[in-house]
């Protein structure tokens, strides 16, 4: 290992309770350093160097995709497959690309240039297809593009590739800056009026804040819609250990694109929601995890944050008002499981990002067993806006019990697909609209991203968007991921898609999300070849039953739920995939 | 008691830092009342649902849940239906806080439960009838309960994984595994070792070491505490018991038996008995139905290593305090855990020579058996054929070790388990709880109290406090400790410190006059002792002698590596707990009571073969060619 490699695990160990925690991001950096996988070696000098098990290093290595245990090609090029992907052609894409270079999934070129991989969701679904290139995004690929990238890559050039991806507002908060040139820049935040909030809410008391909050009637926008400010005040209230903020930026359900419209954008509308919410709970310092992929944007915030603790708008005297709150960005490494706020905690702490048993929950004993409050990047960022303008004003956006604005990923097949940003409680056929209206005829649609359930045409027709709305529709807001199917597709590929999505994220700790969801893969799969039986269907439906409710974290639910939907409501086109009977079952 | 640097991780409150001992209910906590299946029942707060329905006799099946291990909350087989609850929850880890109404066996749970055992055995590869667990598989024991009549989501045909028998002691069949994580929570938790860990995800999760190397290239030290917690018969010790059946057959072996203290605490719960019967001399008449030629026992060379290890101990006092001697190491650490001295040789090699250098009881005993014993009967000690009965995995390994040929021969060439000798005696068509009494086998007949509580921690301390005390002070040691009972260093606390004053010295007795001449540099001396079990509680005791702390003033320091000393050891009947633990102890120390003679220094076994084999005494040039050893430095990060 480099010396300075060894010296920058050295420090980063060190910002840490224990060395420990920084076994995920030492394995990324040297990973990153040593051409792009894991040797044993290096395994072994990050085991010694941060006293961790080796048996632990290699379980938490091999528990992320993007830790790579075996050498991959110069260029690692990583297709997108997941739902969104293959509503916008990623299939044909893919085949283009293993003719082109000539190897199949999981291979590497003889040249050693081009490992080919299929991957989940890369967050992308506005631009789909999407290629990642080692840790670039190239968006909105055809084949054409492909070829033209291809021989770019293999001239040693990698070419700059800015897709800007459709998008919209009429709420003008979240998204109000998107199009404004350098808008991550600190200055132009200011000139619009940024910071103003955080240097209210320093002249407020933490519990004020907290009400202020609690008042707006902000719900949680991760996708549970559970209200912040109510979160906030689970916080034991005589704890002496440190309270942590995090803001949960693993956005990983698919079809969910929106966290990233902010902070690729607008960053510092991330770092003063943080700010402000961070010192309204208590906390010192706030970490942002990130999902490994948005490499980029992990960039931006540290920027960003750099920017703000020099204007001193973050550190230890903040706005000179002496309190003390900073933000440290940790970037995830490929777990769509790490999504979940206790897994997510345990990936902060450098570990497989197993979720933990609740109770406790984070509030009790958190990130190092300390008090933590996990919000989602909308979430956080809707704060500056309530403490500026008031909880009333915030109140007067979207329904009565569904204040705010809310981004809307829209994917699939759609004429514009994009993320469009209006009040909760907007009618699905407005968004549809804003996304250039449905190619084709609709047939059905998943509103809240992949784990909530799809909903037919027919019952979507009045469909308005917020949290409670949806409930009573059978379906949940979720992420707000919209995912729109015209007649051409066929449920049950995209049932069978679905759980090996699951399957494959699956974090393996309790026995119905681990075995469960590939039980109901094989069965799907059998189906889907024709070779499946009525008992497989009714199997499905049972099983989906049994794991609803019973794993130890919501995955369970956010597989069953879904597939319960598709085959309840498709059931005829999956019967229609069963042998015919008196058909040779054993082709 | 003030640790420097303890080191352990508190977040996983592995029982191992509490002794191995659950802890008690806070019972200033409030009470609350639920009803269980229409039973109400009355519980401290923070009672789990699963300890509050057993308190009422209500069974709630479970898999990955361990009475030592942290909860884990991941087979899902114990979930149980709250009211008001959306969700079924887990009973072992829900803890009730307030009034709820739970059903235990509703429709929905009792689907669910098949269900997940469906789930299961879709991953389970195996044949009961040729598995090691055969009718003692938490696995097999759910399937029958809870209604398993078909393979609902499959079931392999064929193996996936290669079984891993490199190890000496451990092997390991990943196909019966069912990821429970026990094995893991064992090794990281429980023991701080660290070889296995849940590795990849979703379905391809599997328990593995670094890089999938065998256990025999990693750091396991044998000891094999995640076999006692495996439900099925995913792991299980290298079972000698073919080879000791031929050795046994063949008419010119003479096949030599000698039975270590703690199997004979647990051996009749192989056949059904509570733990804590002690089935010694049946266990004899059994050995010798099966054909064994001599039984002897192991409480013999427990004695010797007394004397050994007190004489070793009284040289590197002398050499501290009386020839000034800036280089002898201090405290002195016991070597006869053969899983501490792995783990030492692997964590902490540069405290090797702490280590006393006597080998342990059983590998002294195979290297006097194949020599004194094999002069004095005339038998040509290449046809005999040692083996020893041991609560543990990691003797099998020890007696592998390529350092332990001083007879000239392998001195012990099996170490059998508990439960292998078990299966023996089973196969052998005998009932052991039904055999006459039989005693041991001369010349080594005689055993003393103190080599019996070798088998429970504290209790090699103890022994060798009785004998350092007694021929020290000049004087019985039943003048300072009641009964000879050294109560400070017993008990299941996972660390122990216990300070001995020697008040007045007495004449040096005979056998040791050749190394010291005189006892007054010890008069007024305190003795400082630390007794620690588990190698979680060896690795704070470890990390404080580090830092300077109270255990580097230590004289002397007992390591065991089971919890609970070897009463727990990794080849003793599964399950453990600490109640079962508790109970083998407690039949040790009655047997220890009941010996007319319990010092080491006074069993004339001992004393004959300082007369007549060893005759220069402890630690001379001939007992340090046969019963003294070296150890071998071993890295922590193999590559």
């Amino acid at each position: 290992m480099k010396p300075d490699v060894r010296a920058r695990i050295l420090d980063l160990a060190a910002t840490y309770p224990t060395p420990k925690a920084a076994l995920l991001t030492a394995l990324e950096t040297v990973q990153q350093a040593e051409g792009g996988h894991l040797s044993t070696d290096s395994l072994s000098e990050v085991a010694a160097l941060l006293g961790v098990p080796l048996g632990t290093v290699y379980a938490t290595a091999s528990y992320y995709t993007m830790l790579n245990l075996k050498p991959v090609g110069k260029y690692h090029l990583q297709l997108d497959t997941n739902i969104p992907a293959m509503l916008a052609g990623a299939e044909d894409l893919l085949a283009h690309m293993e003719q082109a270079l000539g190897i199949g999934v999981g291979e590497t070129t003889s040249d050693g240039l081009f490992t080919l991989s299929a991957v989940e969701d890369l967050g992308a679904c506005g631009t789909c297809p999407v290629l990642q290139v080692n840790d670039r995004y190239y968006e909105n690929m055809t084949p054409a593009c492909f070829d033209e990238l291809l021989a770019n890559l293999k001239q040693g050039v990698v070419p700059e590739w800015k897709t800007e991806g459709n998008w919209g507002t009429e709420c003008n908060m979240l998204l109000a800056r998107r199009g404004k040139p350098n808008s991550t820049a600190l200055a132009g935040y200011v000139a619009d009026g940024g910071y103003q909030a955080l240097e209210k809410a320093l002249t407020l008391s933490p519990a004020e804040v907290t009400q202020m909050v609690k008042d707006s009637g902000l719900r949680g926008r991760g996708g549970a819609g559970f209200p912040a400010g109510v979160k906030w005040g689970f916080l034991p209230k005589d704890s002496t250990k440190p309270v942590y903020l995090v803001c949960n930026a693993d956005e990983g359900e698919p079809g969910t694109f929106k966290d990233r419209q902010i902070m690729e954008f607008d960053p510092h509308l991330v770092i003063e929601g943080m700010a402000i919410s961070g010192y309204a709970i208590g906390a010192k310092l706030g970490y942002i995890y990130i999902r490994g992929e948005f490499a980029w944007i992990a960039d931006i915030l540290e920027r960003a944050i750099a920017e703000a603790r020099e204007a001193g708008k973050l550190g230890n005297n903040m706005l000179g008002r002496g309190v003390e709150f900073d933000i440290r960005v940790t970037r995830g490494a490929g777990a769509y499981v790490c999504g979940e706020e206790t897994a997510l905690i345990e990936s902060l702490e450098g570990k497989r990002g197993n979720p933990r048993l609740r109770p406790p929950y984070p509030a009790v004993s958190g990130l190092f067993g300390c008090p933590t409050i996990v919000n989602n990047v909308e979430t956080l960022s809707s704060v500056p806006f309530i403490v500026r303008e008031g909880a009333e004003a915030f109140r007067q956006i979207g329904t009565a019990n569904n204040a705010g604005p809310k981004i809307f990923g829209v994917s699939g097949h759609v004429k514009n697909p994009g993320a469009y940003e209006f009040p909760l409680g907007v009618p699905l056929a407005k968004v549809l609209e804003a996304a250039g209206g449905v190619v084709g005829n609709l047939k059905a649609v998943i509103v809240g991203g992949l784990s909530t359930p799809i909903l037919t045409a027919e019952e979507c027709r009045d469909l308005t968007l917020d949290y409670d709305t949806c409930a009573k529709y059978g379906t949940g807001l979720g992420s707000g991921g919209i995912m729109v199917m015209n007649d051409t597709v066929q449920i049950p590929a995209i049932a069978l898609r679905t759980i090996q999505f699951y399957a494959h994220e699956s974090c393996g700790q309790c026995t119905p999300c681990r075995q469960g969801s590939v039980a109901i893969e094989q069965m799907l799969h059998r189906v889907v070849e024709g070779k499946g039986t009525p008992e497989d269907l009714d199997n499905v439906l049972h099983l989906c039953k049994t794991i609803k409710g019973n794993t130890l974290c919501p995955t369970g639910d956010a597989f069953s739920m879904p597939i319960e939907a598709m085959v309840g409501k498709f059931r005829g086109e999956f019967e229609a995939l069963l042998p015919k009977a008196g058909a040779d079952l054993a082709v | 008691m003030d640790l420097k640097n303890p080191s352990c991780d508190t977040t996983r409150a592995p029982v191992s830092q509490q002794g191995g001992v659950c802890t008690l209910p806070d019972l200033e906590a409030p009470k609350v009342t639920v009803n269980i299946d229409g039973i109400d029942v009355e519980v401290v707060s923070g009672t789990t649902i699963l300890e509050a329905a057993n308190q009422i006799g209500v069974k709630i099946p479970t898999l990955c849940q361990h009475p030592d291990l942290a909860i884990a909350g991941v087979c899902r087989m114990c979930v149980v239906e709250v009211e008001g609850m959306r969700t079924l929850q887990a009973s072992c880890a829900y803890p009730i806080t307030g009034p709820m109404t739970i059903k235990t066996q509703s429709r929905r749970v009792r689907q669910a439960r098949r269900h997940i055992l469906d789930l299961l055995l879709r991953k389970h590869y195996g044949e009961c009838y040729a598995c090691v667990r055969n009718g003692v598989c938490e696995l097999q024991s759910l399937a029958e309960e809870y209604g398993v009549d078909f393979f609902r989501f499959g079931h392999p045909t064929e193996p996936l994984y290669e079984v891993d028998t490199s190890s000496y002691s451990v092997h390991r069949d990943m196909n019966k595994c069912v990821l429970c994580r026990r094995c893991v929570r064992t090794c990281v938790d429980l023991q701080e070792v660290g070889v296995y860990e849940a590795v990849g995800r979703s379905n391809q999760t599997r328990i593995e070491t670094f890089l999938e190397k065998p256990l025999a290239d990693v750091v396991c030290i044998n000891c094999g505490q995640c076999i006692n917690r495996c439900p099925t018969g995913a792991l299980r010790a290298n079972d000698p018991s073919d080879e000791i059946w031929a050795a046994i057959d063949d008419p010119t072996k003479h096949v030599v038996m000698q039975t270590a203290p703690s199997p004979r605490a647990g051996i009749g719960e192989c056949f059904g008995l509570e733990p804590g019967h002690a089935l010694t001399f049946e266990m004899n008449t059994a050995l010798r139905r099966c054909g064994f030629d001599k039984v002897f026992d192991t409480n013999f060379s427990a004695d010797l290593t007394i004397i050994e290890e007190g004489t070793e101990l009284i040289i590197r006092l002398k050499k501290a305090l009386v020839d000034g001697d800036a280089d002898v190491k201090l405290p002195q650490f016991t070597s006869c855990s053969p899983g501490w001295v792995k783990f030492i040789e692997h964590f902490y090699p540069e405290y090797l020579e702490h280590l006393s250098t006597a080998k342990s009881p059983q590998q002294m005993f195979g290297a006097l058996i194949k020599t004194y014993y094999a002069q004095l009967t005339g038998i040509d000690p290449k046809d005999i054929v040692t083996v020893a009965l041991m609560p543990c995995s990691a003797k099998k390994f020890e007696c592998n070790r390529p350092e332990m040929v001083d007879s000239g021969f392998k001195d012990i060439d099996y170490g059998l388990t508990t439960r292998e000798l078990g299966a023996m005696i089973k196969e052998a068509g005998i009932w052991l709880p039904d055999m006459p009494k039989s005693d041991f086998d001369d010349p080594f007949g005689t055993a003393t109290g103190s080599g019996v509580i070798f088998g429970a921690t504290g209790g090699v301390m103890e022994a060798a406090l009785r004998t350092v005390i007694e021929l020290v002070a000049g004087q019985k040691v039943e003048n300072f400790y009641d009964h000879a009972d050294i109560i400070p260093v017993r008990g299941f606390d996972g660390v122990k410190y216990a300070e001995i004053t020697v008040p007045e010295v007495g004449p040096v007795p005979d056998l040791l006059k050749d190394l010291v001449p005189s006892w007054d540099f010890l008069k007024g001396a305190t003795l400082k002792v630390g007794v620690a079990h588990g190698t979680a509680n060896a690795k704070r005791v470890m990390e404080d002698i580090k830092a300077g702390g109270i255990f580097s003033q230590c004289h002397f320091i007992e390591f065991m590596a089971c919890p609970g000393g070897c009463i727990g050891g990794g080849g003793q009947p599964i399950p453990t707990s600490p109640a079962i633990r508790a109970a083998r102890a407690k039949a040790i120390y009655s047997e220890d009571a009941a010996y007319e003679v319990r010092k080491s220094h006074e069993n004339p076994a001992v004393l004959k073969i300082y007369n007549e084999f060893l005759q220069d005494g402890p630690c001379s040039h001939l007992s340090h060619n046969l019963l003294h050893t070296h150890y071998t430095p071993r890295g922590k990060f193999i590559s």
